[in-house]
C-alpha cells in the first residue's frame, strides 16, 4: 500500500529563520508515529505543514485521502454547543448524519453536554469535544498536536483510550509532543526533531517509557 | 460548483447562527447607525440646510460605518480557538470560504441597514413610499460593492496588529466609488428625478460590483496563506 | 560580496543618481525662473507648474509601478520584487505631498481659493490616502512574507481602483463647476516652455530612481540585519 503521507524534503521559514530544514518522512497506513523535539523544534509547523494550512517554502507533501487534526486551539467556536459544531463540521466534509454526532460524542462522553455552549466547557472538555470534532468524518491520518497537555485524569484517561482504539482500529496517526508525555507510548515508530532538522525516525517495538526518555536525551542533548 | 456553494451556505449559516446566539456586532452596528443618523441631523446650521439636502450622504455614512463595524467581527470570529484552521482543513475550495463570509456579512449588513432605513425616513422626514423599489435597488448595489471589498480586507486584517483600525483605514478610500454614486444616485431617486440623469452613476456602481466582486474571490485565497 | 554589501554599495548608486537629480531640479530651477518666458495669462504663478506636474506623473508613475509589481510579487513569489514595491510606494507618497501641497499653492491665484476639489488633485488625494494606509498595514506586519502577500493584494486593488475613482471624481466635478477666476484650459506651452517642462520631467523621473534605490537598499539591508539577528549572527 502507498504511504498515507510521504514528506519530501520540507522547508519553513518563518520570519528571518528556518524553521524546519529538509525534512523527509512517511507515514504508512496504520503506522503512528510520535514526533519529539524541544521547543521551537518546528513540531507544530511541521504538523500544519501536513495539514495543508501552512504552505511549505520548499519541498513537498503528499496525503492521500482526508485528513483530521486536533491542533494547540480547539478550532471550536465558543458560541454555539457541542453539537452543533460537531454539525458545522460534518457539513462542511459533506456528512450530514445525526447519528454520527451522538455516537461520537457518545465516545468521548460529552453527550450530557452537547447542548451546552463550548465557552462554558473546561479545558478537558474542551479538548474531548476536539477530539470529536477530528474523529466525526473517520479520517484515516489523524494529526495530534500535544493531545494530553493540560488535561484532568478523567479527560486524559478518556483521550488516551480513544487514540488506542483509533491505533487497534488501524488510523494512521502523526503525534507531535514532547518526551514525557504519555501517548509516546501510542506511537509505533519515534521521530526526533532537532533545530528543523528530522536527526532520527526508527521503530519503537514497546519500548518502555524510561527508554525513549533515555533515546530522548541521547540524540536531543546528543548523549 | 454546487460543492462551493453549499459549503460557503453552511459558513454562512454558521456565522450568522453565531452572531444571532450573541448579538453583540449586530447591537452595536444598529445603535451606532441610529446614533450617527441622529448625530448628521444636528450637525447643520438649521436655517441655512434643510435636513433632505443633507440626507442622502448621511444615509450612506450611516451604512458604511455600520458596516465597517459587521466587517471587523467577520473573521476575528474566526480567530478565536483558530476556528479558521478546522475549515482550511476541510476538503472545500478555499473560495467557498469567502462566498459563505461574503453572504453572512451581506446578511448582517442588510439587516442593519433595513432597520435603520424606516429610522431614517422618521428622522429625515423623507417621502419614500413610492420610490421604495428604486432606494432598495440603489441599497443593494452599493452593498454588495463594500461588503466584497470589506470580506476580502476583514480577512486580511486580522493578522495586523490593531485590525480594528486597520479596516477602515484600508477599507475606506475603496469606499470613494461606490458611495459617491449611492449619495448621488440617492439623492435623484428621493428628489424624483427621471432614470435618465442617474444612469451615468448606476453603469459605475455596476462595474464596481462586478470587477471588485471578482478581483477580491481572486485575491482572497491569498489572504490565507501562511 | 554579502547580502548587507551589495545592500551598502547599491544605496551608494542610489545616493549619486540622486544627488544629480538634485542638482538638475537646481537647473530646471534656473531655467524656469530665469530663462523661461512666462505665461499669458496666468502670469508668474504657471512656473509651479514645472514643478507640479512632473510630480503628479512621477506619483502616479510611481503608484502604478507598486501595483504592477505587487501582480509580479504574487506570480514570482520573490521577496525582492516586494520591497521595490514598498519603495516605490514610498516615493510616490512623498511624490504626491509635493504634488498636493504645489497644487493650491497654485490654486489660490488662479482658482481664488487654495482647494477647490480639482477632479485630478482630488483623485491623487484619495490615492494618496490609500498608499499611506499601504504603507501603515506594512509598519503592523512583521513576518516578511505575509507582509509582502498581504501588501500585494492592495497594489492590485489599488491598481484597479485608480480609474474607478477618476472616474467618480470626474462625474462628480462636470456636475458641480468650481470658481474660476482665469479660466485654465490646456497650457498651451510654447517650445521653451514645453522644453523645460520636459527637462523637469527627466530630472524628477531620475530623482525617483534615485530614491527608489536607495529605499530598496536600505530595506535589504534592514532584512539583512533582522535576518542575523533571529539566526544569533553577531
Amino acid at each position: 500500500m502507498p504511504p498515507v503521507v510521504s514528506v519530501r524534503n520540507i522547508s519553513r521559514r518563518f520570519g528571518y529563520r528556518l524553521i524546519l530544514d529538509r525534512v523527509n518522512f512517511e507515514v504508512e497506513p496504520g503506522e503512528v508515529i510520535g514526533i519529539m523535539g524541544p521547543n521551537g523544534a518546528g513540531k507544530t509547523t511541521l504538523l500544519r505543514i501536513v495539514a495543508g494550512i501552512t504552505k511549505p517554502t520548499s519541498g513537498e507533501v503528499e496525503v492521500s485521502g482526508i485528513l483530521a487534526m486536533v491542533g494547540h486551539s480547539s478550532m471550536l467556536y465558543d458560541a454555539l454547543s457541542a453539537s452543533e459544531n460537531l454539525r458545522f463540521c460534518a457539513r462542511l466534509y459533506g456528512l450530514a448524519d445525526e447519528g454520527t454526532i451522538d455516537s461520537t460524542l457518545d465516545l468521548v462522553g460529552l453527550s450530557k453536554w452537547r447542548n451546552q455552549r463550548v465557552g462554558t466547557f473546561s479545558r478537558g472538555m474542551t479538548q474531548r469535544l476536539a477530539i470529536a470534532r477530528a474523529l466525526l468524518v473517520d479520517p484515516p491520518l489523524l494529526l495530534l498536536d500535544e493531545p494530553m497537555t493540560g488535561l484532568d485524569d478523567t479527560a486524559a484517561e478518556i483521550v488516551y483510550q480513544v487514540l488506542l482504539d483509533l491505533r487497534a482500529k488501524g488510523t494512521s496517526m502523526l503525534i507531535v509532543t514532547h518526551q514525557t508525555d504519555p501517548v509516546v507510548q501510542l506511537a509505533t515508530s519515534m521521530g526526533f526533531l532537532v533545530g528543523g532538522r528530522m536527526e532520527v525516525i526508527e521503530k519503537v517495538d514497546n519500548r518502555s517509557a524510561s527508554d525513549i526518555a533515555a533515546r530522548y536525551k541521547e540524540i536531543v542533548h546528543g548523549g | 460548483m454546487a460543492r462551493v456553494l453549499s459549503a460557503a451556505f453552511t459558513i454562512a449559516v454558521k456565522d450568522l447562527a453565531i452572531e444571532l446566539r450573541t448579538k453583540t456586532a449586530f447591537m452595536s452596528a444598529l445603535v451606532f447607525a441610529i446614533l450617527v443618523l441622529a448625530i448628521l441631523f444636528f450637525a447643520r446650521d438649521p436655517t441655512a440646510v434643510a435636513s433632505i439636502d443633507i440626507a442622502p450622504g448621511a444615509l450612506w455614512v450611516t451604512f458604511t460605518f455600520a458596516a465597517i463595524v459587521g466587517l471587523n467581527r467577520s473573521f476575528l470570529l474566526e480567530r478565536e480557538n483558530r476556528a479558521l484552521d478546522g475549515i482550511l482543513l476541510a476538503p472545500i475550495p478555499r473560495s467557498s470560504i469567502f462566498l459563505g463570509k461574503l453572504l453572512a456579512n451581506l446578511a448582517f449588513v442588510f439587516t442593519v441597514e433595513f432597520i435603520s432605513l424606516p429610522i431614517f425616513v422618521l428622522f429625515y422626514n423623507v417621502e419614500v413610499w413610492s420610490r421604495l423599489p428604486a432606494l432598495i435597488a440603489v441599497i443593494a448595489m452599493t452593498t454588495v460593492a463594500f461588503v466584497s471589498v470589506g470580506t476580502l480586507l476583514s480577512s486580511m486584517v486580522v493578522r495586523t496588529r490593531f485590525a480594528e483600525l486597520m479596516l477602515p483605514l484600508l477599507l475606506l478610500p475603496f469606499l470613494v466609488p461606490p458611495v459617491v454614486g449611492a449619495v448621488q444616485v440617492t439623492s435623484r431617486i428621493l428628489a424624483a428625478r427621471p432614470l435618465s440623469e442617474m444612469l451615468g452613476w448606476l453603469k459605475l456602481l455596476v462595474a464596481f460590483d462586478i470587477v471588485f466582486f471578482v478581483l477580491s474571490l481572486l485575491l482572497f485565497e491569498v489572504t490565507l496563506e501562511e | 560580496m554579502t547580502k548587507a554589501d551589495q545592500a551598502a554599495s547599491l544605496s551608494v548608486k542610489g545616493r549619486i543618481i540622486t544627488g544629480l537629480a538634485l542638482a538638475g531640479m537646481m537647473g530646471v530651477y534656473i531655467r524656469a525662473l530665469a530663462y523661461t518666458p512666462i505665461e499669458q495669462t496666468q502670469g508668474p504663478a504657471q512656473k509651479i507648474f514645472y514643478l507640479h506636474a512632473p510630480a503628479a506623473m512621477t506619483a502616479l508613475g510611481a503608484f502604478a509601478a507598486t501595483g504592477l509589481a505587487s501582480i509580479f510579487y504574487l506570480w514570482l513569489r520573490d521577496q525582492r520584487v516586494d520591497l521595490f514595491a514598498a519603495a516605490s510606494a514610498e516615493v510616490g507618497v512623498v511624490m504626491s505631498v509635493i504634488l498636493l501641497t504645489t497644487g493650491p499653492i497654485w490654486g489660490k491665484p488662479i482658482w481664488g481659493t487654495w482647494w477647490s476639489w480639482d477632479a485630478r488633485l482630488t483623485s491623487t488625494l484619495f490615492i494618496f490616502l490609500l498608499f499611506v494606509g499601504y504603507l501603515v498595514m506594512r509598519g503592523a506586519l512583521e513576518e516578511p512574507v505575509i507582509r509582502a502577500q498581504h501588501s500585494s493584494v492592495i497594489g492590485i486593488m489599488g491598481l484597479v481602483l485608480v480609474p474607478f475613482i477618476h472616474l467618480t471624481v470626474y462625474m462628480f466635478r462636470t456636475l458641480h463647476p468650481t470658481p474660476v477666476i482665469l479660466k485654465p484650459s490646456e497650457p498651451s506651452m510654447d517650445s521653451p516652455m514645453l522644453a523645460t517642462f520636459l527637462l523637469s520631467l527627466a530630472v524628477y523621473a531620475l530623482l525617483y530612481i534615485g530614491l527608489v534605490v536607495q529605499r530598496y537598499a536600505l530595506a535589504v539591508l534592514r532584512e539583512a540585519r533582522s535576518e542575523e539577528a533571529a539566526n544569533g549572527i553577531s
